[in-house]
C-alpha cells in the first residue's frame, strides 16, 4: 500500500466529507402532528364550532381560556345576588365570598377568569369571521355561520358590558404581538354606547341571515335566538318600542311556546325544548363527557356534619332563605327549583326526582341547593359517562319565558298594561298560581320583577336586574349587604390587565 | 446534495467497507516487517513511588501507544531500537531508548508546569496552555467517589462558574447554570456532548465510566457549538481502552439517604390553639396527633456498584463496563433503578487509519411518588386526623377540604421507565503527517414509557376511618405514553497541524447535520382492576377508551471553521466561526453566524522573566466571543391550530371544531449572546500553588420570552413568545488550588473557587415585564422580571410589622388622611403604601431579591496519609432569596401552620412584628414569604483506605480500597423550609411549593481492581 494510494482515497474522502453543503429541503422541516391554517381543510367551519365550543369555557383559576359559564360566572350572576349566597363552608374559596360581600378587590381570580374568558371567545369569533370572509363556500353558507358566530360574539359583549360596564372593543384578530401591544383598540375601555351598538350590530346581522328555529339546527344559534337577545339588550337600553317589536316577532314565529311542566325545563328531557330559546349543549367527545366544566360540580350538595355519603359537589351557590322566602305559597316553580335539605328530627332525607337520596342537614354542609344544576348520577336517567367535571347539563341562557316577561315589561311601560298582564299570566299558570292582581302600571312594573325573579331563579339573571332597573343598591343593602351605590354595580377590572395595558385601562369607580 | 443527507446509511457502509479494506493492506504491510519485541513495565510518581495510572506510552515516531492500567503497569510492542515517549499530566516527559530491553520501569518527575495538560475543546483537543478561552477540566474519579446517580451533581463546587442546583429527587438531572442565567424561556440547560454526542439529559451516564469532564464556559470557547453553546458546553470524554493484560475493576457503594432537613408543623395541641385563636371556634386537639411529613417520609436506601474490564492490543482496544444504580429516595413508594453498559472500542487499522466506536446502553426503572398533592397536603393536613388505621386511612377532606397525604402517594401508581442507547462511532484518515480527516456519526435513541395507575376508592368506610369528603376515586384508570425519539449526528472534519518554524498552526474546517424526530403515543382507559398483572389498557372498559398522539421533527446544519495559532509558545492566537441553520426558525432567520476570537500570552516563556522564581507559568488572555440559543420547540413561529374543541349540537356525539388560540410572532430568530471574558492563568512556587481568575461580561439579547398581553387579544394562555428581552451576567471567577507535603508519607491540598455574578434585565425592547411565579389563588404573581433587576426577581408586598392595636390600625393613615388598611385587626399584617394612594394593592409591591445568587463557591481539601486517604468538599450559595410557596399557599382557616408560627405568633401586648396573629392564610405575596437563600454545607466527605500491595500479591488482586462516604452532612441555611435549592424556569425560580428535600446520604464502599 503506498502513500500515494492513501492520499488519493483520501483526496476523494476529503471531497464528499466537505462538499456537504445545505440542501434547503433538509432545514425546511413542516410542523408535526400540528394542522395549520394552511393545512386544515375545513377550517372556517371548524372555527365556527370552536366558537361554539368556548361556551363551555370555565377555569377559573389562571388556566387557559378563562371562565364564560363555570364558576366565576355564576359568581357574578347568582351568588353576587340576593338569590343566592356563596355557600360551602365559610373559609372554602374567599375570593368567592368576597363577590358575595361586594369586597370584590381587582385582584379577585374569578373575576380575572370572567374576563380572560369572553375576551378568549371574542377572539375565537374573530378568527372565525376571517376565516370565513376568505373560506371557499357557498354564499348562503357563509353568511349563516356568520350570523351564528355574530350571535355568540354579541351574547359575549352583552355579558361583559354588564359585569364591568365599559370594556375594549376588540372586533379583529391583532397581527402579532406588537399589534396586540400597541392598538389603543385592545388598551383602552370603549363607552358603553359603543358596545351596546356593537352587540346591535352583530344581532341584527344574524337576525337578517339566520334561519328560524325549525330550520336552524339543536342547538345552533338562530333568528328567534338573535330576536329574543336584541330584545333583551334593548330591554337594558329601555328602548321599549324595540323591545316590544322583537319580543312581538319571537312570540308570533310559531316555535316556541312553554312548557307544561315547569320542573322539566333545566333537566335533560327539557333539552333544546320548545320553551328553550338558546342553551350550551352537552353530549359525549372522545369517548367523555362534553358540557361547561364544573357547572354542575360547584352547585352540587356537599357533605358536611356526620358526612358518611358520596356528595355531589362543592355546594357553592346556594338558594338563600330570602329567596326561599319569597315564592308565593303553591307556587310549582318552588321545589323545582331548591333543593331542601331534610331538618326533620325523622332524618328521612330528601329523595330527588330520579331516586337519589341525599341524607339530612346533619350530614350534609347547606340547607338550601340549586335543583337546576342537579344532574342525575344515574346514567339510566341523563346521560353520564362519569366526568364529575363535564356532567352533561345544558346551562339554559334564554328561554320563552324569559321573552314573555320581556314582552309584558315593553307593553306595560308603553301603557299597555292588558297585554302586558295577558303575557305575565301566562307564566303566572304555568306555576300553578293564581291571575296577577296589579293593575296600576306601577303595580304591574313590580310584578313583572317580582316574576322575573321567581320564574329565572338561580338562572343568571337577578342581579343583572337589579342593576337595570335601579334597584340594586336598595335590595342589596336590606339584605344586609356592604353594596356601595355607584360602585358595586360593576365588578373591578382585573389589576393584571391594568397593569398589562401600561395604566391605559382605567378602573371603574370606587375599586 | 440529496447523497449527504438522504443517503448517509449508504455513505456509512461504504465507508466500514474502506475500513476493512484498509485493515487487510496494513495487515500485510506488517506482515513483511521483522517482529517487534515485547516491553512491560510500571510506572510510578517520582516522590511517592505509587504506581500512577492514565500515563501515555508511545512509541516514538509511530502511532503505536498505550495507557498504563491501574496500577502503573503497561505492556507495547516495539522494535528493538526503538524509543518510548511516556507522558502523563501533571509530570515531565521521559523519553527512554528500548536498546532491546523488554522490561522497562520509569519514574516521572512531577511538572511543574501543569498546563501542559491536553484539554477538550469540542471537535478537538489542545494543550491547555495553548487555550485562549475560558474552560475547566474535573477529573471523573473526583465524580465518581460520591455516591450521587449524576456526573451534573457531582460537578457542585467543583468549578467556578458552574453553578449546580441540586435536586433531591431519585432519577432527575439538577439544574445546571454556566456563568450566571442569561436566557428566560428557551432552555436555560447547557449544552452536554458525550463522546461527540450533542445531548440534554446525562442521567443515562454511569458516572465510573468517565474520564474527564470539560466545561466550556465563555463564549469564546463554545462559540464552536454556536446555536447551541450560549448557555455552556459540558464535554464528558468516557473512558477508552488501554494496551495490556485485562484488568477487571470493581466499585460499589451502599448507604442510606435521609432528609437534610425538615419542617416541623404543630402538633394536635398548639394546632387546635391556632386554629382556635384564627377562626374563634374551638378546635378539640382530641387524641391523635398526626406528623404527615414523618408518615410520608422515611430514610431510603442506596446502592450502585459497577464492574469495567479493559484491556487491548495495540490494533485493538476495549473498555467494557456495567452499573446498576438504586435509590429508594426518601418519600414513601418511591425507587429509581438504573442499569447501564458500556462498550468502548478503538481499532488502529494502520498509521493512516483508525476508527472507533462508543456506545452506551441504559435502562431506567422509576416509581415516582405523587409529591405535587402530598406535599402541599402534608403542610396543610390537621394534625389532629389520624393517618391510617390498619387499611383506613384517616379522612382530611371531610374534615378540611384537604386529601389524606398518605393516600395521594398510595393510591398512585406512577412508573416510569426509559431506554436509551447513544452512541458514536468515527474514522480518522490521516494520509499525510500534517492531515487529519474524521467522518463521526452519533446517534442518541430514546424510548420512553409511563405508566400511571389510579386505584379506585371510595369515600366511604370500606378505605377511611370516617365517611365522606372530596378525596375518592369512583373509577379506576390507567394511562400508558410511549415517547421515542432519534436523534443523529454527522460530522465531517479535516484538522490541519503543522508547525513552521516557530510558528504552530492547527486548522479545523468541516460541517455537521443533525436531526430530531419524536413520536409520542398514548392510552387511557377507566376501570381496569386493581391487580398489579392487570395493568394492561386491554382490561380496560372499552367505553372510556381515549388515546392521543403527536411528533416532532427539527433538523440543523452547521458549517464549523477554527484556526489556533502559536507563536513560539508565547503568543496564542485563535478565531472559531460557526454558522449554524435550523429548521426551528422562519425561513429568513434561518441561518446564524457565531464566529469568537481568543488572544492568550505565555508571560513565562518571555526571556524577561527566566529571572524570576515565583511562576512556573503565567499567562493572559482575553477573548470576545458571539453565540446563540435555539431551543424553542418546534412551533414557535407558525400559527396552528387547536383541535378537537368539539361541540355536540342537539346532544350526542360532539362535532369536532378547532380554534387558533394563539398568536404566534412570525419574526422569531435566535437569542444572542456576546461575551467577553479576560482571565489571568498561573501556576507558582514549583507547582504548588495555582491558580486562575476570570472576569466575564455577557450580555445576551433578543431573548425568546413570553411576554404576556393583554386577555382581549385572546390569546388563551395570554402569552406570546418573541425575542423581547435583554439580560446581563457579569461576573468574577477565582480558582486557587495548593498542594503540598508534609513529609514523603503525608501529602495534602486545598483548593477553592469562587464565583461572583451579578444578574441583571437590561432592556424589555419595549415588552411589558414579566409576571410570573403565582401561589395559590390568592397571590397570582409574585415575581417581577423588570429593567435593572435580576431576572425573576420578587415583587411583593413589604411588611413593615404587625398591628398591636386597634388605634395602630386606625392611626396607619395616608398624608391626605386615608385609613390605609381599614378592614384590618390588630395582629394582621402592617403593609407599606408604597403609591402612598391611601390602600394596599398591587401597585404597592416592591422588589425584594432574587434567586440569582451574588456568590457561590466551593471549596476543597484532601490528605493522604501512606494508605489512608481523605477528602471533603464544600459548596455554598450567598446573596439570593427564596419564596416561601407552600406557606403562602396556605389558604383555608383549618390549615395546619408550621410550629414555629404556632409558637411566634403574635398575640395581644406580645409586641410581636414579623410573625402575624393567629390567621386563616390566604394572605397577599409580601415580604413575608421572602427568605434568605444563602446556605453553605459539606457537600461531600470522604475517607478511603487502600489496602497494602504486599498484602495483595498473595491473593493476586492488584488493589483494594475501602472507604466511607457522606454526601451533605451539614447544611447551614437560614430558610425555614426544606430546601433553599429550588429549581425553576428563570422567571419563577426559587419558590418552593412541592420541592423534593435535599438528602443526605451515608454509604460505605469498596473497590477492588483484579
Amino acid at each position: 500500500m503506498k502513500r500515494t494510494t492513501y492520499i488519493s482515497l483520501s483526496i476523494g474522502f476529503t471531497a464528499v466529507l466537505l462538499t456537504a453543503s445545505c440542501q434547503k429541503s433538509f432545514l425546511d422541516v413542516p410542523i408535526q402532528g400540528q394542522a395549520t391554517t394552511a393545512t386544515d381543510p375545513n377550517l372556517a367551519v371548524n372555527l365556527v364550532t370552536g366558537v361554539y365550543n368556548s361556551l363551555y369555557n370555565s377555569e377559573a383559576f389562571g388556566g387557559a381560556g378563562g371562565d364564560i359559564h363555570g364558576i366565576s360566572f355564576i359568581a357574578a350572576t347568582n351568588i353576587i345576588s340576593d338569590d343566592a349566597d356563596k355557600g360551602s363552608f365559610d373559609g372554602d374559596q374567599p375570593s368567592l365570598k368576597d363577590i358575595d360581600n361586594f369586597t370584590t378587590t381587582p385582584t379577585n381570580n374569578f373575576v380575572a377568569a370572567l374576563w380572560n374568558g369572553y375576551y378568549s371567545g371574542i377572539a375565537r369569533a374573530n378568527q372565525a369571521l376571517a376565516a370565513l370572509q376568505t373560506a371557499s363556500i357557498d354564499a348562503s353558507t357563509k353568511s349563516r355561520l356568520m350570523g351564528e358566530v355574530r350571535f355568540i360574539r354579541g351574547y359575549y359583549y352583552f355579558n361583559l358590558v354588564r359585569f364591568f360596564g365599559k370594556v375594549p372593543k376588540v372586533v379583529r384578530v391583532p397581527n402579532d404581538a406588537q399589534d396586540a401591544n400597541t392598538d389603543p383598540a385592545f388598551q383602552t375601555r370603549a363607552p358603553v354606547d359603543t358596545i351596546y351598538n356593537v352587540i346591535t350590530q352583530d344581532l341584527q346581522y344574524a337576525i337578517s341571515n339566520l334561519p328560524l328555529r325549525a330550520q336552524a339546527g339543536a342547538g345552533h344559534a338562530n333568528k328567534g335566538a338573535a330576536q329574543a337577545l336584541l330584545a333583551k339588550t334593548y330591554l337594558y337600553r329601555k328602548n321599549w318600542q324595540q323591545v316590544q317589536a322583537l319580543t312581538q316577532e319571537v312570540i308570533n314565529s310559531g316555535q316556541y311556546a312553554l312548557l307544561p311542566d315547569y320542573s322539566i325545563i333545566w333537566r335533560y328531557a327539557g333539552n333544546n325544548s320548545s320553551e328553550s330559546i338558546f342553551e350550551t349543549q352537552s353530549g359525549t367527545f372522545n369517548n367523555g363527557d362534553i358540557a361547561v366544566g364544573g357547572y354542575c360540580t360547584w352547585q352540587g350538595p356537599r357533605v358536611g356534619g356526620k358526612g358518611g355519603w358520596t356528595d355531589l359537589g362543592f355546594g357553592f351557590d346556594t338558594p338563600s332563605a330570602d329567596l326561599v322566602n319569597a315564592y308565593e305559597s303553591g307556587d310549582k316553580r318552588k321545589p323545582a327549583t331548591i333543593i331542601f335539605i331534610d331538618t326533620s328530627p325523622q332524618h328521612k332525607g330528601t329523595v330527588l326526582y330520579d331516586g337519589f337520596r341525599i341524607p339530612s342537614a346533619d350530614s350534609v354542609q347547606n340547607l338550601y341547593y340549586n335543583y337546576k344544576a342537579y344532574a342525575s348520577e344515574n346514567p339510566n336517567v341523563e346521560p353520564y359517562l362519569g366526568n364529575r367535571d363535564k356532567k352533561q347539563k345544558n346551562v339554559r341562557l334564554l328561554r320563552y319565558a324569559d321573552v314573555l316577561l320581556m314582552a309584558a315589561e315593553a307593553s306595560n311601560e308603553l301603557g299597555q298594561s292588558a297585554q302586558a298582564i295577558t303575557y305575565l299570566n301566562m307564566v303566572r299558570n304555568r306555576a300553578g298560581l293564581t291571575a296577577t292582581k296589579a293593575a296600576s302600571q306601577t303595580d304591574l312594573k313590580q310584578a313583572i320583577w317580582k316574576e322575573r325573579r321567581i320564574e329565572l331563579a338561580m338562572e343568571h339573571d337577578r342581579f343583572f336586574d337589579l342593576v337595570r332597573t335601579g334597584r340594586a343598591a336598595q335590595v342589596m343593602q336590606a339584605a344586609g349587604k356592604n353594596f356601595v351605590a355607584g360602585k358595586n354595580e360593576l365588578l373591578p377590572v382585573p389589576s393584571l390587565q391594568i397593569q398589562l395595558s401600561g395604566g391605559q385601562l382605567d378602573q371603574n369607580p370606587g375599586y | 446534495m440529496d447523497y449527504i443527507f438522504l443517503g448517509w446509511r449508504t455513505k456509512w457502509v461504504i465507508n466500514l467497507v474502506l475500513c476493512l479494506v484498509f485493515y487487510s493492506f496494513i495487515n500485510l504491510a506488517w506482515a513483511r516487517h521483522a517482529p517487534p519485541i515485547r516491553i512491560t513495565g510500571k510506572v510510578t510518581d517520582g516522590a511517592t513511588t505509587v504506581g500512577l495510572p492514565g500515563v501515555t506510552v508511545q512509541v516514538k515516531g509511530t502511532n503505536t501507544g498505550t495507557v498504563t492500567d491501574a496500577n502503573g503497569a503497561f505492556s507495547i510492542q516495539a522494535d528493538d531500537t526503538a524509543t518510548l515517549i511516556v507522558s502523563s499530566i501533571g509530570y515531565q516527559k521521559q523519553e527512554i531508548a528500548v536498546n532491546g530491553q523488554t522490561t522497562i520501569n520509569v519514574s516521572l518527575q512531577e511538572d511543574t508546569r501543569s498546563l501542559t495538560e491536553v484539554v477538550v475543546i469540542g471537535y478537538g483537543t489542545q494543550r491547555k496552555a495553548d487555550v485562549t478561552g475560558a474552560t475547566v477540566t474535573i477529573k471523573g474519579e473526583e465524580l465518581a467517589k460520591q455516591p450521587v446517580l449524576t456526573a451534573t451533581q457531582a460537578l457542585q463546587g467543583k468549578a467556578a462558574g458552574v453553578q449546580i442546583i441540586s435536586s433531591g429527587q431519585p432519577g432527575t438531572s439538577p439544574t445546571i447554570r454556566i456563568r450566571g442565567t442569561s436566557t428566560a424561556l428557551a432552555g436555560t440547560a447547557a449544552l452536554f456532548v458525550v463522546d461527540g454526542v450533542l445531548t440534554d439529559d446525562i442521567s443515562n451516564i454511569n458516572t465510573a465510566d468517565i474520564t474527564n469532564i470539560d466545561v466550556l464556559k465563555d463564549a469564546s470557547a463554545t462559540a464552536i457549538y454556536g446555536a447551541r453553546g450560549a448557555n455552556g458546553v459540558v464535554i464528558i470524554t468516557t473512558k477508552k481502552g488501554t494496551t495490556g493484560k485485562m484488568t477487571v475493576n470493581y466499585s460499589g457503594n451502599a448507604g442510606f439517604r435521609m432528609p437534610a432537613s425538615l419542617v416541623r408543623m404543630a402538633n394536635a395541641t398548639e394546632y387546635a390553639n391556632y386554629v382556635s385563636a384564627a377562626s374563634g371556634n374551638v378546635v378539640n386537639p382530641g387524641t391523635t396527633s398526626t406528623d404527615w411529613y414523618g408518615q410520608i417520609i422515611r430514610n431510603g436506601f442506596q446502592q450502585n456498584h459497577g464492574l469495567s474490564v479493559n484491556g487491548g492490543t495495540d490494533k485493538a482496544t476495549y473498555f467494557l463496563s456495567a452499573g446498576y444504580f438504586t435509590d429508594q429516595g426518601i418519600v414513601i413508594d418511591n425507587i429509581y433503578k438504573r442499569f447501564t453498559l458500556r462498550a468502548n472500542n478503538d481499532f488502529t487499522f494502520s498509521k493512516y487509519v483508525k476508527a472507533g466506536i462508543s456506545a452506551s446502553y441504559s435502562n431506567g426503572d422509576n416509581q415516582i411518588a405523587n409529591l405535587n398533592s402530598a406535599y402541599n397536603d402534608a403542610y396543610r393536613a390537621a394534625p389532629i386526623i389520624p393517618s391510617k388505621a390498619g387499611t383506613k386511612y384517616g379522612n382530611t377532606s371531610v374534615y378540611q377540604n384537604v386529601g389524606n397525604p398518605i393516600m395521594d402517594i398510595e393510591k398512585n401508581n406512577n412508573k416510569a421507565t426509559d431506554n436509551r442507547l447513544l452512541g458514536s462511532a468515527y474514522l480518522d484518515i490521516k494520509p499525510i503527517e500534517w492531515l487529519t480527516l474524521r467522518s463521526e456519526m452519533g446517534g442518541d435513541w430514546l424510548n420512553q414509557n409511563s405508566r400511571v395507575y389510579n386505584y379506585q376508592f371510595n369515600n366511604d368506610t370500606t378505605s377511611f376511618i370516617t365517611p365522606g369528603g372530596n378525596q375518592r376515586n369512583p373509577n379506576s384508570n390507567l394511562t400508558f405514553e410511549n415517547t421515542r425519539t432519534f436523534h443523529w449526528t454527522w460530522n465531517n472534519l479535516a484538522t490541519f497541524s503543522k508547525k513552521f518554524d516557530k510558528h504552530n498552526l492547527t486548522v479545523l474546517v468541516g460541517t455537521t447535520a443533525e436531526q430530531y424526530t419524536q413520536v409520542k403515543f398514548s392510552a387511557f382507559r377507566k376501570d381496569v382492576p386493581a391487580a398489579q398483572n392487570l395493568w394492561y389498557i386491554g382490561t380496560g372498559n372499552a367505553n372510556t377508551s381515549t388515546n392521543d398522539g403527536t411528533g416532532d421533527k427539527y433538523t440543523r446544519n452547521s458549517y464549523i471553521g477554527r484556526v489556533n495559532y502559536n507563536f513560539n509558545d508565547k503568543y496564542l492566537l485563535t478565531a472559531t466561526l460557526r454558522a449554524d441553520g435550523s429548521s426551528r426558525f422562519p425561513s429568513r432567520n434561518r441561518w446564524g453566524y457565531f464566529p469568537s476570537v481568543g488572544a492568550g500570552w505565555l508571560l513565562t516563556s518571555e526571556p524577561f522573566m527566566q529571572s524570576q522564581q515565583i511562576f512556573d507559568i503565567l499567562k493572559l488572555r482575553a477573548s470576545w466571543g458571539r453565540v446563540g440559543n435555539d431551543r424553542i420547540p418546534s412551533d414557535s413561529y407558525t400559527v396552528t391550530v387547536q383541535p378537537n374543541l368539539a361541540y355536540p349540537f342537539g346532544g350526542g356525539i360532539a362535532t369536532p371544531g378547532s380554534a387558533i388560540t394563539q398568536i404566534k410572532d412570525p419574526n422569531l430568530k435566535w437569542e444572542t449572546t456576546e461575551e467577553a471574558d479576560l482571565g489571568v492563568e498561573f501556576s507558582a512556587l514549583n507547582g504548588r500553588l495555582s491558580g486562575e481568575v476570570n472576569y466575564y461580561n455577557k450580555k445576551a439579547r433578543d431573548l425568546l420570552i413570553n411576554v404576556k398581553v393583554p386577555s382581549v387579544t385572546g390569546d388563551a394562555d395570554g402569552v406570546v413568545l418573541t425575542n423581547a428581552a435583554s439580560i446581563q451576567n457579569q461576573g468574577l471567577e477565582v480558582t486557587l488550588n495548593w498542594r503540598g507535603k508534609i513529609t514523603n508519607n503525608i501529602s495534602y491540598r486545598v483548593g477553592a473557587n469562587a464565583t461572583l455574578n451579578q444578574n441583571k434585565v437590561i432592556g424589555l425592547n419595549g415588552g411589558q415585564p414579566i409576571l410570573d411565579g403565582g401561589v395559590g389563588a390568592n397571590q397570582q404573581y409574585t415575581t417581577r422580571t423588570d429593567n435593572g433587576q435580576p431576572v425573576g426577581s420578587f415583587y411583593v408586598l413589604q411588611v413593615l410589622g404587625v398591628f398591636q392595636t386597634a388605634d395602630e390600625v386606625a392611626n396607619y393613615k395616608s398624608a391626605t388622611g386615608q385609613v390605609i388598611q381599614p378592614s384590618a385587626n390588630p395582629g394582621d399584617f402592617k403593609y407599606q403604601d408604597t403609591n402612598g394612594d391611601g390602600k394596599i394593592d398591587d401597585n404597592d409591591r416592591v422588589f425584594a431579591g432574587s434567586y440569582q445568587p451574588k456568590a457561590y463557591f466551593g471549596l476543597n481539601a484532601g490528605l493522604t496519609w501512606k494508605g489512608l486517604d481523605f477528602s471533603v468538599d464544600f459548596y455554598g450559595n450567598v446573596g439570593n432569596q427564596v419564596y416561601n410557596g407552600k406557606r403562602g399557599f396556605r389558604q383555608n382557616q383549618l390549615d395546619n401552620v408550621e410550629r414555629s408560627m404556632a409558637y411566634g405568633r403574635w398575640s395581644p401586648g406580645s409586641g410581636i412584628q414579623n410573625e402575624p396573629g393567629a390567621n386563616s392564610g390566604n394572605l397577599p405575596a409580601s415580604t413575608y414569604f421572602v427568605e434568605s437563600g444563602s446556605f453553605v454545607r459539606i457537600n461531600n466527605a470522604t475517607l478511603g483506605y487502600k489496602l497494602p500491595d504486599k498484602l495483595l500479591e498473595k491473593v493476586r488482586i492488584s488493589s483494594v480500597r475501602v472507604f466511607v462516604t457522606a454526601q451533605n452532612i451539614l447544611t447551614i441555611k437560614k430558610y425555614s423550609g426544606f430546601t433553599a435549592e429550588l429549581s425553576g424556569n428563570p422567571t419563577n425560580q426559587g419558590i418552593e411549593l412541592n420541592a423534593y428535600p435535599t438528602t443526605q446520604t451515608y454509604a460505605l464502599g469498596l473497590n477492588v481492581g483484579f
